[in-house]
């Protein structure tokens, strides 16, 4: 038989969307004959612009955002330097090993994990591509407060913001005085809604043409779930808050048993356990976390916020670990 | 009154300038015929300067070169405990820290690897221990990052004592020994970790190969190379078919050798031969120390003269991974205070990694 895990490892919505949102997916399923109208699309694109506050023709649609991120490295990483964070997104590091022919990562460093943004603008004194999540994944910290320091010296740069809804920062309306910023954004996460994978890209002139065309074939059910999703936000409103209060008392509950977290402006925790190989032994306990091993060390975890309930029974199962290896 | 037992190993670090790597055994006198000069008092006087209210505390100290000496300098109370020899040994440190141990709270040892070997002998886990690096190898995670980080000490924590062998050391291979365990103060910020084995799987022998590729490359024919010990350096030479030493500084001009197993003052005659200069070198694994841990034949004096901006940094994402920062303990703050901030690592061809120098 196969056990049964609680999955805090993705950094889902533990809450699904409203059932209004899946009976227009339904009504998506039962059309899975045809492709998505244009119209569809365009509908799509205009309540992301009004969400995002930046102009329609600036926003390209895409199934999940990390294949976003991966096309603006693919394309514009060829005659520049590259320059990630690290840790960062595992996407991001991924695609600038495959693609990038020039890299450099800024390390991010306990206790504070801040990027030191002045050492990162001496940098772009030749053609750079800077790719930055905000706030990070997976420290959780929010790793740009202004976007003019870069953007003025003419580098390219991408912010991926898919924890946008539990930070409240984000620099998607800037796009249209900045050609050369661009931010991606997910309605996975915050939006309950990462079975459908709608992630778009708000991009500055200079990108634009070269993604002509790419969001033509966007599956109808999450298209569907998406418009429906956007007509009224206030779910995602209350299920964000819910998370935030969740994070807060885990993040207390954490800290009383003596080990590090770390402030968070997302639905997750990084937790430094002091236990090693900790996300196998949550995993033998039956929690499912995201095993932190190849970016700091394999005593960090990456916890998502779940229901009450999972968070309690990870909050039992983080303890029991920690015992154990105390007497280790 | 809380009360303090003060070891300093007088000997200790001595053989780092003149590249012995060691001051074990014999290789005391031989690093005295080298004119190595004691490195002990001023680690001592640095550590000791920075304990904070000291008039609360009764220091128990080993006689002469051994602790009394600077306790006297700084005019607190203290008491001698035992005697030693004229040619202080490890048994002498064996000595006074068993006859020390039941009289004191804390024990403070200054030296490296090789102290605190004897001082486990000695102690054990009896008493807690604070361990001001002063030594030549120093991998052991039982010291302090610095004798200022060693001052602040208070809860308790077992740190695990590595020593190295020195006789493998010196014919360039390098051998760590879990040898035991200390119990030291709880100050894991402060405390270094020990040192790592060096990795050969796949994907590290790729990320080095690519680092040497990468130098190479780089490398100006108009450029002296001095590059550090480990076998992430040894990668470069080895792709230029030179034959370095493991554990030694070594100096490449015009891609030929011209400088093997170099002391300080091997290094330093060169740098009056050569105008332009540049050190390579890789952090320890483990500890992320880039200067101060198994390379004291790049003094102070040394990197002073060089400059920050004539630093290359390299190391594999594997090792770097570990690390949260980078280290440096060169025995001169000042010289310490320069190497602050963010410094370039290359971890591959054509990939780099801003990372933090703290010290």
């Amino acid at each position: 038989m196969l056990k049964k895990y609680i999955k805090l490892n993705m950094n889902e919505m533990p809450y699904p969307p409203p059932i209004g949102i899946i009976n227009s997916a339904k009504k998506g399923l039962s059309n899975l004959n045809r492709y998505t109208s244009q119209k569809s699309l365009e509908m799509l694109k205009n309540m992301l612009s009004d969400y995002s506050k930046a102009p329609k023709e600036h926003i390209i649609l895409s199934s999940g955002s990390d294949l976003l991120i991966r096309e603006m490295i693919h394309l514009f990483s060829k005659r520049r330097k590259t320059i990630v964070v690290d840790p960062t997104f595992f996407p991001i590091t991924q695609a600038a090993k495959q693609f990038a022919p020039n890299t450099m990562k800024i390390r991010l460093s306990e206790p504070s994990f801040d990027l030191p943004i002045s050492y990162l603008v001496d940098e772009l004194n030749e053609q750079s591509l800077v790719v930055i999540d905000s706030p990070n994944n997976p420290t959780g910290n929010i790793l740009l407060k202004g976007i003019e320091d870069i953007v003025e010296t003419g580098a390219y740069l991408l912010i991926d913001e898919a924890y946008y809804e539990f930070s409240g920062i984000g620099f998607a309306e800037f796009v249209k005085d900045h050609p050369n910023l661009a931010v991606t954004r997910t309605m996975d996460k915050a939006f309950s809604l990462a079975g459908a994978r709608i992630g778009y890209l708000i991009a500055g002139k200079t990108f634009l043409n070269d993604f002509l065309g790419f969001d033509t074939f966007l599956p109808l059910p999450g298209v569907y779930a998406a418009i429906e999703a956007l007509k009224n936000i206030d779910y995602v409103k209350k299920n964000v808050n819910k998370i935030i209060d969740e994070r807060k008392r885990v993040q207390k509950e954490v800290t009383k048993m003596g080990i590090g977290v770390y402030p968070s402006n997302t639905n997750f925790l990084l937790i430094k356990t002091g236990v090693p190989d900790a996300a196998r032994e949550l995993k033998k306990a039956g929690v499912l976390v995201f095993d932190l091993s190849n970016q700091l060390s394999s005593e960090f975890i990456r916890v998502s916020i779940g229901t009450k309930d999972e968070n309690n029974f990870f909050l039992l199962s983080l303890e029991k670990i920690i015992n154990q290896n105390s007497f280790k | 009154m809380k009360r303090i037992g003060l070891i300093v190993n007088p000997v200790a670090g001595m053989g780092g300038s003149v590249g012995l790597k060691g001051t074990d055994g014999n290789m005391y006198k031989k690093a005295l015929e080298m004119n190595a000069k004691p490195i002990t008092p001023e680690r001592t006087k640095e550590f000791l300067s920075y304990i904070k209210n000291i008039e609360n505390i009764t220091f128990f100290t080993a006689p002469g070169r051994m602790g009394e000496d600077y306790l006297r300098e700084i005019n607190i109370s203290f008491k001698v405990v035992g005697s030693i020899s004229e040619n202080v040994s490890a048994e002498d440190t064996k000595k006074i820290a068993e006859e020390m141990v039941k009289k004191i709270d804390l024990l403070i040892f200054v030296g490296g690897d090789g102290t605190a070997r004897d001082i486990y002998d000695a102690v054990g886990l009896k008493k807690p221990v604070v361990a001001v690096p002063s030594g030549v190898k120093m991998f052991s995670s039982v010291f302090a990052v610095s004798p200022r980080a060693a001052a602040e000490g208070t809860d308790l924590k077992e740190e695990e004592v590595l020593d190295i062998d020195e006789d493998a050391f010196r014919n360039n291979k390098l051998s760590a020994t879990l040898y035991g365990y200390l119990n030291v103060p709880y100050i894991k910020r402060l405390l270094q970790s020990g040192k790592e084995a060096s990795r050969t799987d796949k994907h590290t022998m790729e990320d080095k190969e690519g680092i040497a590729r990468h130098i190479i490359e780089e490398m100006d024919d108009e450029i002296l190379y001095l590059f550090g010990p480990g076998t992430t350096t040894k990668a470069i030479t080895d792709k230029l078919n030179l034959s370095k030493t493991l554990l030694g500084v070594d100096a490449v001009f015009k891609r030929k050798l011209v400088g093997k197993d170099l002391n300080e003052e091997g290094i330093l005659k060169l740098l009056k031969k050569y105008n332009k200069v540049r050190i390579v070198i890789t952090p320890i694994g483990g500890n992320g120390f880039i200067f101060g841990r198994g390379n004291k034949q790049f003094t102070f004096d040394v990197i002073r003269r060089i400059g920050k901006e004539n630093i290359i940094v390299i190391g594999t994402e594997s090792k770097l991974r570990n690390l949260n920062c980078l280290r440096v303990d060169t025995g001169s703050l000042e010289v310490d205070k320069t190497l602050q901030g963010y410094i370039k690592v290359v971890t591959g061809y054509r990939e780099e990694m801003m990372i933090e120098v703290r010290c």
